[in-house]
C-alpha cells in the first residue's frame, strides 16, 4: 500500500487524456414541469442550460415555463394538460442532438422548442423533419434554418441575422460612418450575421476595414482589438453574444477604445448589458424584444408575471422568445384541434400572433414561404443606468417590423418540401 | 506598422500569458507534490471571484483581494481533507475523475446561488485608465495585475526555496517516500501544498473578475491554457510553468495579427510540437513521466 501511494505517479497519457476531456465539459439536468393529467401533450424544448449561453437559455425556458402555466391554466390542448420536458444541450450540437431524439423516442414529446445555439437548432432541424415533429426554433439566428435549410416542420420566432442587419445598418452608417470593423463569433451564427451585415454596408457604399473572427467562448479580446484599432475604422461592430460580447465591450471600454472609434452592433440583448458595468452600456443596437412598451396590450401582465417568478426582475427578448414559441403551439393546436404535425404546420402559414403572445405595436405572423415569423426590431440605444427602474438599460427609438426587415421570401433560398 | 502591431502583441501577450501563469503554477505545485490533476482548479477560481464579489460590498475592491484568496484556500483545504486525501493511494485517475465532477458541481452551485447571468465587478477607477491612447491595450488594471502575478511568484518562489515547508514540498516533490521516512508529516505537507496552490486559484479569481466580470463558466475557459502552461513548460519544473505560460500567451498573441481565427488553436499546435520534440516539455526533469 504505501510503496504504491508513493509511487503512483501520473503518466503523460492520463494528463493528456483529462485535458481532452475538459473540452467536453459538459453536465446534463433534465427535469420535468407541470406533470399532470392522465395523457398530457408534451412539449420538449433543448437548449444550452450550462456554457457561454446559459443566461439566455434559461430564461427562455422560464419563458415556455409561464407559456404552459397559462395554456395549462385555460384549459391545456385540446382539453389535455400540457407538460413541458427541459433537456440541457450544453452547447454541443452532438449533445443537443441526442437530447432531441430523446424527447421525441423515448418521452414522445409532440413538440420540440431550441436551441439558442444557431448550429444546434440546425442540427436538431434535421432530427425533428426526419420525425415529423412540429419544430419551432426559438433563439437560433443564422439564415438558413428559415433559408436554404427550411423545413416544412421548423418555424423560428426570432429574426433571423439578415432581419437584424437589415433593421439597423442604415442607422449604424448614417450616425457612425462607412469604414466598418467585425469582432465576429467563428461560427454559423457570426459568419451569416457578417456576411448580411457586409452585404448592406456595400450597398450603402461602404467598406469593409477586417473581420476579427473570435473563438466561441473567447475571454481576452486584447489581441483582436489591438487589430481592430490598428485598421482605424469608423466603427467596430461587435457581432459577438452572451459572455463574448459582455468580455468584449468590458474591454474596449477599459482600453478607452469608445473614445477613440465608435463601437457598435447588431443584435443586443438585456443579458448581456445587465451584466456590465455602467461605463460599458454603450453604443447602438437591436433588440429583439423589448419590456419597456407603455400602452401595448399584454406587455405589462407579461413583465409583472415573469418579475414573479424571476427574482423581480423584467422579462428580455429570450423570455419572450420561449413564451411564444411554446404559446404558439397552443394557438394552433386548439385551433386545429388536432395535434397533427402536417396539419398544424400548414395552419401556421401567414398564421398572426394575438395581442396577448405578440406582446409588440406591428403585426406579427408566421410567413408563408420561409416559416419565419415577422417580428420586429426595437432599434435605439444603450443607456448606462435606467431613468426609471434600474433593468431600463436601453432606450428604444424605433420598432421596425418584420416585414420591412426581412428580405423576400425567393431571397431567402427557402423552398419548403412538404412530406408526400 | 506591422512592427509595431507584432510589438504590441507580443506585449499583450506577456500580460495574458502572467494570468496563465498564476494560475498554472497553483495546478502545477498541486500536481507535482500530490500527483492530482486538479480539474476543480477553474472552479476554485470561480470560487474566489464570487468570494470577492459577495465582499466587495462591505470591504472594497482592496478588502476584497485581501480576504477572498485565503478564504478560497480554506475551501480547498476542507475539500483536500474530505475528498482527495482519501484517494492519494489510488490510481491519479480516481482523484482527475473527483476533481472533473467536482468542478461540475462549483459551476452548477455557482449558477445556483449567483444565478447564470454575469455579474459586473467594480474595480477602482484609478486603475480602469489605459496609460495612452496607442498602448491603449496596457490598463493600470493589467499592469496592476502583471504586477500582482510577480510578487506572488516572487513569494512562492521564496517560500519554496528559504522556508522549511518550501524546502519539504521540493523534496516531496522529487522523493515524497524518503521525506515521509525521515519523518515529515506527508499529510500536513500535502494539505498546505494544496491550500498554496488553491490560494492562487483563489487570487486568480479575484484578478479574473475585475478584468472580465463574472460568470459561472469563466474557469473553463481560464483553466485550459494553463493546463498547457504545464505541458509545454515541462511536469515537475515551476520555473518551466512560468515560461510555458508567458510563451503560449505570446503565441496567441502573434497569431492574432495573421490568423486571428487560429489564435486559441495555436497553442494546442504548440503543445503537440514541443510533446513531439521534447516529450518532457521545456524544462521538464527526465523521469518525471513514465
Amino acid at each position: 500500500m504505501t510503496t504504491h501511494m508513493f509511487n503512483s505517479r501520473f503518466d503523460r497519457r492520463t494528463l493528456l487524456k483529462g485535458a481532452a476531456a475538459l473540452g467536453a465539459f459538459q453536465v446534463t439536468s433534465p427535469f420535468i414541469i407541470a406533470a399532470r393529467g392522465e395523457t398530457p401533450i408534451r412539449m420538449g424544448m433543448v437548449d444550452p442550460l450550462t456554457g457561454v449561453y446559459a443566461a439566455p437559455a434559461g430564461n427562455e425556458v422560464m419563458g415556455a415555463k409561464l407559456a404552459v402555466a397559462r395554456i395549462n391554466a385555460q384549459g391545456g390542448i385540446l382539453g389535455r394538460q400540457v407538460e413541458l420536458l427541459v433537456e440541457d444541450s450544453a452547447n454541443d450540437v452532438g449533445t443537443g442532438v441526442q437530447k432531441a431524439r430523446k424527447l421525441i423516442e423515448r418521452d414522445q414529446v409532440n413538440f420540440i422548442i431550441g436551441d439558442v445555439n444557431s448550429g444546434i437548432a440546425a442540427a436538431i432541424a434535421q432530427v425533428t423533419a426526419e420525425k415529423k415533429i412540429l419544430h419551432i426554433v426559438s433563439g437560433g439566428h443564422t439564415d438558413s434554418i428559415t433559408g436554404k435549410d427550411c423545413k416544412w416542420n421548423v418555424f423560428r420566432v426570432c429574426n433571423t441575422t439578415r432581419m437584424e442587419a437589415n433593421s439597423v445598418s442604415n442607422v449604424l452608417f448614417n450616425k457612425y460612418g462607412k469604414k466598418w470593423h467585425f469582432i465576429t463569433p467563428d461560427y454559423a451564427f457570426g459568419h451569416t450575421l457578417y456576411d448580411a451585415c457586409t452585404d448592406d454596408l456595400k450597398k450603402l457604399g461602404g467598406t469593409v476595414t477586417g473581420n476579427e473572427l473570435t473563438p466561441l467562448g473567447t475571454t481576452d479580446f486584447s489581441a483582436y482589438l489591438i487589430k481592430a484599432r490598428a485598421a482605424n475604422p469608423d466603427v467596430m461592430i461587435l457581432l459577438v453574444q452572451g459572455s463574448d460580447m459582455i468580455n468584449c465591450l468590458k474591454q474596449v471600454v477599459q482600453f478607452g477604445l469608445d473614445k477613440q472609434i465608435h463601437v457598435a452592433g447588431t443584435q443586443q440583448e438585456l443579458e448581456s448589458l445587465a451584466a456590465l458595468p455602467p461605463e460599458a452600456r454603450i453604443g447602438v443596437w437591436m433588440f429583439e424584444w423589448y419590456w419597456k412598451q407603455p400602452g401595448v396590450p399584454g406587455v405589462e401582465k407579461f413583465v409583472a408575471d415573469i418579475r414573479k417568478v424571476n427574482n423581480g426582475n423584467v422579462p428580455t427578448a429570450r423570455h419572450w422568445f420561449g413564451y411564444t414559441s411554446a404559446m404558439t403551439f397552443a394557438l394552433v393546436a386548439n385551433q386545429e384541434k388536432t395535434t397533427d404535425a402536417v396539419k398544424l404546420a400548414t395552419a401556421l402559414e401567414n398564421f398572426e400572433l394575438p395581442d396577448d403572445v405578440k406582446l409588440q405595436p406591428n403585426k406579427v405572423y408566421y410567413r408563408k414561404g420561409d416559416h419565419q415569423l415577422m417580428t420586429s426590431a426595437f432599434i435605439g440605444e444603450a443607456q448606462s443606468k435606467g431613468k426609471d427602474d434600474p433593468e431600463d438599460l436601453y432606450r428604444v427609438d424605433e420598432v421596425v417590423p418584420g416585414d420591412k426587415t426581412a428580405p423576400a421570401v425567393s431571397e431567402t433560398g427557402c423552398k419548403v418540401q412538404w412530406p408526400s | 506598422m506591422m512592427t509595431q502591431l507584432l510589438l504590441f502583441n507580443v506585449t499583450n501577450g506577456l500580460i495574458i500569458g502572467a494570468f496563465y501563469v498564476l494560475m498554472a503554477l497553483g495546478l502545477s505545485l498541486i500536481l507535482n507534490l500530490s500527483n492530482v490533476i486538479n480539474f476543480a482548479h477553474g472552479g476554485f477560481l470561480v470560487i474566489g471571484g464570487y468570494i470577492a464579489y459577495a465582499l466587495a460590498p462591505y470591504v472594497g475592491f482592496w478588502g476584497a483581494l485581501l480576504l477572498a484568496p485565503p478564504l478560497t484556500a480554506i475551501i480547498g483545504l476542507a475539500v483536500e481533507r474530505v475528498l482527495i486525501r482519501p484517494l492519494y493511494g489510488r490510481d491519479p485517475l480516481y482523484s482527475l475523475l473527483l476533481t472533473f465532477g467536482l468542478a461540475f458541481m462549483i459551476e452548477d452551485g455557482t449558477r445556483f446561488i449567483f444565478g447564470p447571468q454575469g455579474k459586473p465587478f467594480a474595480i477602482p477607477p484609478f486603475l480602469a485608465q489605459p496609460l495612452s491612447n496607442d498602448l491603449f491595450f496596457i490598463t493600470g488594471y493589467r499592469l496592476f495585475m502583471v504586477a500582482v502575478v510577480v510578487i506572488a511568484i516572487a513569494l512562492l518562489f521564496l517560500l519554496l526555496r528559504y522556508t522549511r515547508l518550501g524546502i519539504r514540498i521540493r523534496a516531496g516533490t522529487l522523493d515524497l517516500e524518503t521525506v515521509a521516512a525521515l519523518g515529515i508529516n506527508v499529510r500536513m505537507l500535502r494539505s498546505l501544498n494544496f491550500a498554496v496552490g488553491i490560494f492562487l486559484a483563489g487570487l486568480s479569481g479575484v484578478l479574473a473578475a475585475g478584468q472580465l466580470g463574472l460568470e459561472p463558466t469563466m474557469g473553463t475557459g481560464l483553466l485550459m491554457p494553463s493546463f498547457i502552461a504545464i505541458i509545454v513548460g515541462g511536469i515537475g519544473s515551476l520555473p518551466g510553468t512560468l515560461a510555458g505560460g508567458l510563451l503560449i500567451g505570446v503565441a496567441s498573441g502573434v497569431t492574432a495579427v495573421f490568423f486571428p481565427a487560429a489564435s486559441e488553436a495555436v497553442i494546442y499546435v504548440l503543445m503537440a510540437v514541443i510533446l513531439l520534440a521534447r516529450p518532457r516539455g521545456l524544462f521538464g526533469e527526465e523521469g518525471m513521466l513514465t
